[in-house]
C-alpha cells in the first residue's frame, strides 16, 4: 500500500520562447504513494498539467529525475517510454480522444491489440472494463453516438483495462456538466478504494479536488502547499 | 494482430470521407484505365512493327554468306542441301524458306525500273508477307514457275499488267550479264507500296537455271515466338558454321529501335500520368494525416509507436491505390474491349506505312502489361504516403494533443 509508484525530485522544465524563457515548473519534488488519489490543481500556468505530462513520459524535464515504478524515465528512447505508456500508465485526456471510427468496445480493446492480446482474451477483458463503468450495454456505439460522460467513462474504461500501476487524468471534467463529473468521479473514487488504483489527476475544478485523498497545489511551477484530505 | 488493427483503422478511415475518397478513386482509375487502355494501343503497334519487319522477307532469323549484306550479288551465294531442314523443334518452327535475291533491272515496252530480283519457293513462303497477299491474276505455282509476280504499283509504273511480258537483266554467277523475258502471271498487293515497287518474285529452280547456280543467298527462319529467337539463333549459329547468322533488330535496325522505343513511350506516358496523379494523392493524404493530428497524438501518448503510425498511413495509401487500381484496370479492359477489333488509321495511311504499320492498329492486351501498371502504381502509393506519414509523426504527442 505505501509502495512509491512516482517518484520527481528536483524536476525543471524550461520553455524557451524567442524573446525570453519561460520557466513551468521550478525544482519540484513530489511522491506518491500506492492507492493515492491525488490533485495537482492552481492556476492556469501553475506547472500542474507540464508535470502531469512529465510523470506520464509524455514531455521530458529540463532538470531533475523522475521515476516511475521504479523506471527512471529520463534513461528511456520515446520508443521505451511508448511501451512504459502502454503497459504502465493510463491516461485520460481532457477531451476524451477515443478514435472515432471504432466503437467503444473496440476503443478498449484498441490498446491490449497494441499490446498483441490475442483476440478471445482482450475481447473478455474489453467487455469486463466497459461492465465494471456501466456501460456495457454501450459497446457497439460509436464515440459521435455517446455523450461526453459516456465518452469520459470509455476513456477510462480504456485507460484501466491494461492494469497500469498508474492512471493519469489531466483536466477530465473539463468538457462535462457538474451532475456528469460528479458521475465521473465516483466511478475514479471506486476504482481508487476497490480496486487500489493509483490516481493523479490535473485539475483547477475544486468538485474534482473534493474527490481526491491528497490535493497538491502549485503556484508558478513550484508546489505551494500539499496536503492529505482527512476521510 | 497488430497489423489486423491497422488494416482495420485504414479500412475505417477511408470509408469516415467517402466522398473524399470516391474522387481520389476515379482520379486514380481514369489514370490507370488511360495508362492501360493506351499500353494496348502501343502494344498493338509493336506486334504490328514486328510483324511487318518479319514479314517483309527477313524473318526472325536469316542465313547469308559472309559479305553479302554489302555486296548483295550472286557471287555471294552458299550452297544448300538438297534435304536440308534447320534444327529447330517443330515447336518453335513456323517455317523456313530459301532464296536467291539479287538487283536487277526490270524493263517493259515503256519504262524501265531497277528491282530486287527473288527467286522463292512459294510452297514455303507463308512465312512472309507473300503467303497471303491478295494477287490480281494467279500466283506462282511452284520452285520451277518461270513467270513473275509483280507488285501493284511496279506495274501501274512499268504501264503493263497481267498477261503482258517483261525484260529482267541481272548479273549470273560468272559474271557476266543475264537477260530473259518473263511473263506477268499476277500483280500483288502488299500494304502500301513499298513493297510492291521493290520486289519481283518467280521460281527458284528458275532464277538458279538465269544465274547458271544451285546456291542460294539466304534462308529466312520464321519462329512461332519473338521470344525464342535468341535460343534458336544460338542453334543455327552452330549449324551454318562459315555463314552469318543474323536476327531481325540487326538486319531491321530502324524498326528494332522503334520496336524498343514502343517499351519507353510505355514507361514514359505512365510516368507522366502517374506522377500528376500521386501530386492529387499526396495533398490528400496531408489533409487526412493533418485532421488527424490530434487523433495520432493520443495514440501515441497511450503508447501506439511512430512506426506503427506511419504503418497506418501507408497502409491507407495503399488501400486508396489499390481500389482505384482495380477499379482503373476493369475501366482499362473495358476500353480495350471496346476496340479490340482495331482502329481504322486508313486515313493517316501513309503516315502510319512511313512508321512500318498497318492501316489497321489492333490493340494487344499482355496480363504482364496490366500487372506491371498495378504493381508501379500501389509503388507510386507507398512513395507518395512517406512525406504524409512523416508530417503524422513529426509532432510530439504532447503538442498533438495541444491543439
Amino acid at each position: 500500500m505505501n509502495d512509491v509508484v512516482v517518484e520527481c525530485e528536483g524536476i525543471e522544465r524550461v520553455y524557451q520562447d524567442d524573446a525570453f524563457p519561460v520557466r513551468a515548473l521550478n525544482s519540484v519534488d513530489l511522491s506518491v504513494n500506492d492507492g493515492e488519489f491525488v490533485s495537482l490543481s492552481g492556476p492556469s500556468g501553475s506547472g500542474k498539467s507540464t508535470l502531469l505530462n512529465i510523470i506520464g513520459g509524455l514531455d521530458r524535464p529540463d532538470g531533475g529525475v523522475v521515476n516511475v515504478g521504479g523506471v527512471d524515465l529520463g534513461g528511456l528512447s520515446d520508443s521505451a517510454l511508448a511501451d512504459m505508456r502502454l503497459h504502465k500508465i493510463g491516461f485520460v485526456f481532457q477531451s476524451y480522444n477515443l478514435i472515432p471510427v471504432l466503437t467503444a468496445l473496440e476503443n478498449v480493446e484498441f490498446i491490449l491489440q497494441l499490446q498483441s492480446v490475442s483476440a478471445a482474451s482482450r475481447r473478455e477483458r474489453a467487455l469486463h472494463s466497459l461492465d465494471s463503468l456501466g456501460l456495457g450495454d454501450l459497446g457497439k456505439r460509436r464515440p459521435g453516438e455517446l455523450s461526453g460522460g459516456q465518452q469520459q467513462r470509455v476513456a477510462i474504461a480504456r485507460a484501466i483495462v491494461t492494469d497500469p500501476i498508474l492512471l493519469l487524468a489531466d483536466e477530465p471534467s473539463a468538457n462535462l456538466d457538474s451532475t456528469t463529473t460528479h458521475e465521473l468521479l465516483e466511478v475514479l473514487r471506486d476504482l481508487n478504494k476497490s480496486q487500489g488504483m493509483t490516481i493523479i489527476t490535473a485539475t483547477h475544478d475544486p468538485i474534482v479536488m473534493g474527490y481526491t485523498t491528497r490535493k497538491v497545489q502549485l503556484v508558478d511551477g513550484g508546489i505551494e502547499q500539499d496536503e492529505a484530505v482527512p476521510e | 494482430m497488430v497489423l489486423k488493427l491497422i488494416l482495420q483503422l485504414s479500412l475505417r478511415n477511408i470509408a469516415r470521407h467517402k466522398r473524399r475518397n470516391i474522387m481520389l478513386f476515379a482520379a486514380i482509375a481514369v489514370a490507370v484505365a488511360g495508362v492501360s487502355a493506351t499500353n494496348t494501343l502501343i502494344r498493338g503497334f509493336q506486334a504490328d512493327l514486328l510483324d511487318s519487319s518479319i514479314s517483309n522477307l527477313t524473318g526472325h532469323i536469316k542465313i547469308h554468306a559472309p559479305g553479302y549484306r554489302d555486296d548483295p550479288t550472286i557471287q555471294k551465294s552458299f550452297e544448300l542441301a538438297k534435304n536440308f531442314a534447320p534444327d529447330v523443334p517443330a515447336e518453335e518452327l513456323l517455317g523456313w524458306a530459301p532464296r536467291i535475291r539479287i538487283p536487277a533491272v526490270i524493263m517493259s515496252e515503256r519504262e524501265t525500273r531497277g528491282i530486287q530480283l527473288v527467286g522463292v519457293d512459294p510452297n514455303a513462303e507463308h512465312i512472309s508477307f507473300l503467303g497471303n497477299v491478295p494477287i490480281d491474276g494467279e500466283a506462282l505455282s511452284g520452285s520451277d514457275d518461270g513467270q513473275v509476280l509483280v507488285g501493284r504499283e511496279l506495274a501501274r509504273q512499268l504501264e503493263t499488267k497481267v498477261g503482258r511480258r517483261l525484260v529482267i537483266i541481272t548479273q549470273g554467277a560468272d559474271g557476266l550479264n543475264r537477260e530473259r523475258g518473263f511473263r506477268i502471271v499476277g500483280t500483288y498487293d502488299a500494304e502500301g507500296t513499298a513493297l510492291e515497287k521493290i520486289f519481283v518474285f518467280s521460281g527458284l529452280e528458275k532464277i538458279q537455271e538465269l544465274l547458271d547456280t544451285p546456291n542460294v543467298t539466304e534462308v529466312s527462319v520464321r519462329l512461332h515466338q519473338e521470344s525464342q529467337r535468341i535460343s534458336v539463333k544460338r542453334r543455327l549459329l552452330d549449324f551454318f558454321v562459315g555463314l552469318e547468322v543474323m536476327d531481325w533488330r540487326e538486319l531491321e535496325p530502324q524498326a528494332a529501335t522503334m520496336y524498343l522505343f514502343a517499351d519507353s513511350i510505355i514507361f514514359i506516358w505512365f510516368a507522366v500520368l502517374m506522377s500528376a496523379l500521386i501530386f492529387g494523392l499526396v495533398n490528400t493524404l496531408i489533409a487526412a494525416v493533418m485532421e488527424r493530428v490530434k487523433e495520432f497524438g493520443m495514440v501515441r501518448a497511450i503508447g501506439m509507436r511512430k512506426s506503427m503510425v506511419i504503418s497506418q498511413v501507408v497502409v491507407e495509401s495503399i488501400f486508396i491505390m489499390s481500389i482505384g487500381v482495380v477499379f482503373g484496370l476493369m475501366m482499362g479492359y473495358g476500353l480495350y474491349a471496346s476496340i479490340a477489333d482495331g482502329l481504322d488509321l486508313g486515313q493517316f495511311a501513309g503516315g502510319v506505312a512511313t512508321f512500318g504499320m498497318r492501316s489497321m492498329l489492333v490493340p494487344i492486351l499482355r496480363p504482364s502489361d496490366f500487372v506491371l501498371v498495378a504493381a508501379l502504381s500501389i509503388g507510386l502509393g507507398v512513395l507518395a504516403s512517406l512525406y504524409p506519414a512523416w508530417r503524422a509523426v513529426k509532432i510530439t504527442p504532447l503538442d498533438a494533443l495541444r491543439r
